[in-house]
């Protein structure tokens, strides 16, 4: 570390010249580069926003740049586009990046760059997304939180944490806070860990999307609008799959939605979990508490999008694995369609107190419907829209198909109805089918295929 | 609005007038200041310089404008990219004994194969009023991108106060700047000097997400090139592939007028997009949204692939051009809309929205603008109206 140091030193008093700033001793009561895993490091000390600007467009490939305590007061966003770059600061509670002053557009902090690390800071007020890591292989969030300070505000950024088009993500101990879209969002990755963070104030609180081999547990989810989703996008080409939620605690999911539209526009307040478009998930020893709507909703793409063209993804777009997954042929030859929500265990999850106040105003009007179907009563604990069920039957057990393969049979803690959604409206109202435990057709505890893998990250 | 490219074409007439900005000197006997003391010199072993003088490639002078050095080519594109109003002076350098290979399999993609040792170079600049634009002018920053057997490698200068020199900054800046614009109203912009690493936000692509990412040029493609340009002296108006060609700069390129151009947007920023025919105003606009957009979203955009909306100009499929397609991560950017394009309705059409917006965290481009491009947003909003009307809702 003798040059990187060196290294260090020069560059800060260059700064602290240039900037009129005092020499003061850096404050690095946690963490310096005597740490550092990387070839080189560098100690950027509080509130040296310049300086940390500089450095981030200066490194070599294998930077850890550290900064101190304090509050860096940013202009724009911090770029870094330089292989092996970490940004570890003194604490999440200890070093800001304040970008509330920022007048341009942009992220909070915008990486591309394998084996990126960001931990032990707090990203403030952004002006789009907190963190926004793209297109990189080896990704590490840990004891971070990305937050916006006004709660409930439609002009907050859309993203706290973003990992996005990224392979081998871990995201561990952090928070997400107050994301006029969703806090804690994962796109179109591949091989994911979330485990153990915390999501709040959020419209979603945190997305799986379009994202293949997930695993997601021991995080809270609480007074977010809908607080864990699983969901594909029409028209990605990364088809969902492999998703696992498990041993998360979901509760109190009541916020105001506050998003300017969108996908989570549609969220219905007091949605626990739903899973639309999606296939491979396991849902599995959740706790599910005081959720108003639902706590769980199994939903088809056809849901949000009626029209199967702008499902029909060509196949030699798609990215990562799908021959497997049996998806249904699109209309011209050499494609498929993703908007099923298919092959889909839920198990073992306990559910108290939720589905007693269900959102009349979503725009998709599923809570609406749920009002008037339950009439006062609290709504099942699992709902499935039945779309594309070949037979549905009220009452009937025998004359209810399960062709998606949806397996509730494990879930004994909670209850269980299926809607035929596609012929619901709040006009047409067919009773819903509410078998009890173990709730056959849906009586299957197995995934197609076998149990969604662990992850394992290099 | 109307004045302001003509007033630009008016200050460029005077720099071409009194400058002789002609490259490849060695044709241009006009008056002028004197250029570049010495050869141009780029060191692709040494770090980049500190001072962009170093590297002798046009001198600037309040009075007579640029002086570019042999093999500094000064050229324009046809539609530019909206940057706050400022404007630009482009051009390239080839190292003696070299030229730009033209690929007959991606006619439109000029540089693929310029040699190391090249220089593109952009100089924005601005005059305290659009209406005067010969007066009381600014540079701003000079951004380089070097041709080095890795790639391209960009390099931001900011010139000093005393206009004297640009200084190699990697921190980029953001700068408060105020100006009048050509209706005569103060314009305050939070002018954008990229930071080194966000010029890779614009110029970078790849094949997939996992593949190598490397960095492209954008206006530097014949379709944006070939165009008429003032090069002075005796040479006077050429177009831009056709004077390469003879300056031994390119190879392999076929006459000019046999390959396709871009749209020129001078006129519009003059009058308006009103009374363009059907085919001009969709040539119109994908031009604008190529240049503008394209850098981001188009099927090999490192950051723009992510929401699967590809506006360059080779993109055809209705759905991926925006139309009644929900936005894969627009966010709050949305503003409250929820599809891409609601043909024959730009008011319910988020691509209207983005564009039109100055609202931070919503406005696109994503770097690089503080104002709304007020002809610019007309374009995009005829070009949306003009659509056969669908209202995305109802299933075909």
């Amino acid at each position: 570390m003798q040059l990187a140091r060196l290294t260090t030193i020069v560059l800060g008093v260059g700064f602290a010249a240039g900037c009129g700033d005092n020499f003061e001793a850096p404050n690095f009561p946690t963490t310096d580069c005597t740490s550092a895993t990387t070839a080189h490091c560098l100690e950027i000390h509080g509130g040296d926003s310049a300086g940390l600007v500089t450095a981030a467009n200066s490194i070599e490939a294998g930077t850890t740049i550290v900064l101190g305590a304090g509050t860096f007061e940013m202009t724009g966003q911090l770029t870094l586009r330089t292989p092996g770059a970490h940004l570890i600061g003194q604490g999440i509670d200890v070093t800001t990046l304040d970008f509330g002053a920022t007048t341009t557009q942009g992220n909070g902090v915008d990486a591309i760059g394998n084996d990126f690390l960001i931990q032990d800071l707090t990203v403030l007020d952004a002006p789009k997304d907190g963190i926004r890591v793209e297109a990189s292989t080896g990704v590490v969030f840990r004891r971070i939180r990305a937050t916006w300070s006004q709660a409930s505000s439609s002009s907050n950024g859309a993203y706290g944490i973003y990992p996005v088009k990224s392979q081998n993500v871990l995201v561990e101990n952090s928070r997400a806070e107050n994301a006029s879209d969703a806090g804690l969002y994962v796109g179109q990755c591949q091989h994911v860990i979330v485990r153990n963070n915390t999501v709040t104030g959020n419209v979603a609180g945190l997305e799986i999307e379009n994202t293949q081999y997930a695993d997601v547990y021991g995080n809270t989810a609480e007074d977010n609008t809908g607080g864990i989703v699983v969901f594909d996008l029409p028209g990605n080409p990364i088809v969902g799959r492999d998703v696992r939620l498990r041993n998360n605690l979901i509760r109190n999911n009541n916020h105001v939605n506050f998003a300017s539209g969108g996908t989570v526009g549609n969220i219905a307040v007091g949605t626990g979990t739903f899973a639309l478009a999606s296939r491979r998930v396991e849902i599995t020893g959740n706790t599910y508490q005081g959720n108003n709507t639902v706590d769980i909703a199994v939903l088809s793409g056809l849901a949000i999008e009626q029209d199967v063209t702008k499902w029909t993804l060509p196949t030699a777009t798609l990215s990562g694995s799908y021959a497997d997954l049996g998806l249904l042929p699109g209309g011209p030859a050499g494609t498929i369609m993703n908007f099923r929500g298919e092959n889909i265990v839920i198990a073992g999850n306990k559910h108290t107190g939720s589905g007693t106040r269900a959102d009349a105003g979503d725009p998709l009007m599923l809570g609406l419907l749920l009002l008037l179907a339950y009439n006062g009563q609290a709504v099942d604990s699992v709902l499935y829209d039945a779309i594309g069920e070949p037979a549905f039957h009220s009452t009937d057990a025998a004359l209810n198909s399960n062709a998606n393969h949806l397996c509730i049979g494990g879930n004994t803690g909670g209850t269980f109805a299926s809607m035929s959604l596609e012929r619901q409206s709040p006009t047409v109202q067919i009773p819903f089918f509410r078998p009890a435990a173990p709730f056959r057709p849906f009586d299957c505890t197995a995934l197609a295929g076998g149990p969604v893998a662990d992850v394992v990250l290099p | 609005m109307p004045g302001r490219t003509q007033a630009t074409l008016l200050l460029a007439a005077t720099w071409l007038s009194s400058a002789g900005c002609g490259g490849g000197g060695d044709d241009d006997d006009g008056p002028g200041p004197r250029g570049p003391s010495g050869p141009v010199t780029v060191d692709l072993d040494a770090p980049p310089p500190v001072l962009l003088s170093a590297y002798h490639l046009f001198t600037w002078d309040p009075a007579a404008g640029f002086a570019f050095n042999d093999r500094v080519v000064p050229y324009d594109v046809n539609t530019a990219l909206f940057s706050d109003y400022a404007l630009k002076q482009r051009a390239l350098y080839l190292p003696d004994g070299t030229t730009a290979r033209f690929d007959p399999d991606r006619p439109l993609d000029l540089p693929v194969d310029l040699p190391v040792g090249a220089v593109v170079m952009k100089t924005f600049y601005l005059p305290a009023d659009l209406r005067a634009p010969g007066d009381a002018v600014r540079l701003i920053e000079t951004r380089l991108l070097v041709r080095h057997a890795d790639g391209w490698h960009p390099l931001p200068y900011i010139w000093d106060a005393e206009q004297h020199d640009a200084v190699l900054t990697p921190a980029g800046e953001v700068r408060a700047i105020s100006f009048v614009d050509a209706a005569g109203a103060v314009q305050v912009a939070s002018y954008l000097i990229p930071q080194r690493n966000e010029c890779q936000s614009c110029h970078a692509e790849q094949d997939t997400a996992t593949s190598p990412i490397e960095l492209v040029l954008i206006g530097l493609k014949a379709r944006h090139l070939n165009r008429a340009h003032d090069y002075g002296g005796s040479i006077g108006a050429r177009n831009q592939l056709d004077r390469l060609t003879e300056l031994g700069m390119l190879s392999g390129a076929p006459a000019a007028a046999s390959l396709p151009a871009a749209y020129d947007f001078r006129p519009i920023e003059v009058s308006g997009p009103a009374g363009l025919a059907p085919a001009a105003l969709d040539d119109a606009a994908r031009s604008y949204l190529d240049i503008n957009c394209a850098h981001c979203h188009n099927p090999r955009g490192v950051q723009g692939m992510t929401s699967q909306l590809f506006l360059d100009h080779a993109s055809t499929d209705l759905f991926h051009l925006g139309v009644c397609k929900r936005p894969g991560s627009a966010g709050s950017g949305n503003g409250g809309l929820t599809f891409d394009i609601v043909p024959g309705d730009p008011d319910m059409s988020i691509l209207y929205f983005r564009t039109a917006t100055a609202k931070v965290g919503a406005m696109m481009p994503l770097l690089g603008r503080s104002l709304t491009h007020g002809r610019g947003a007309e374009l995009v909003r005829a070009w949306i109206a003009a659509m056969p009307a669908d209202d995305c809702v109802t299933v075909p």
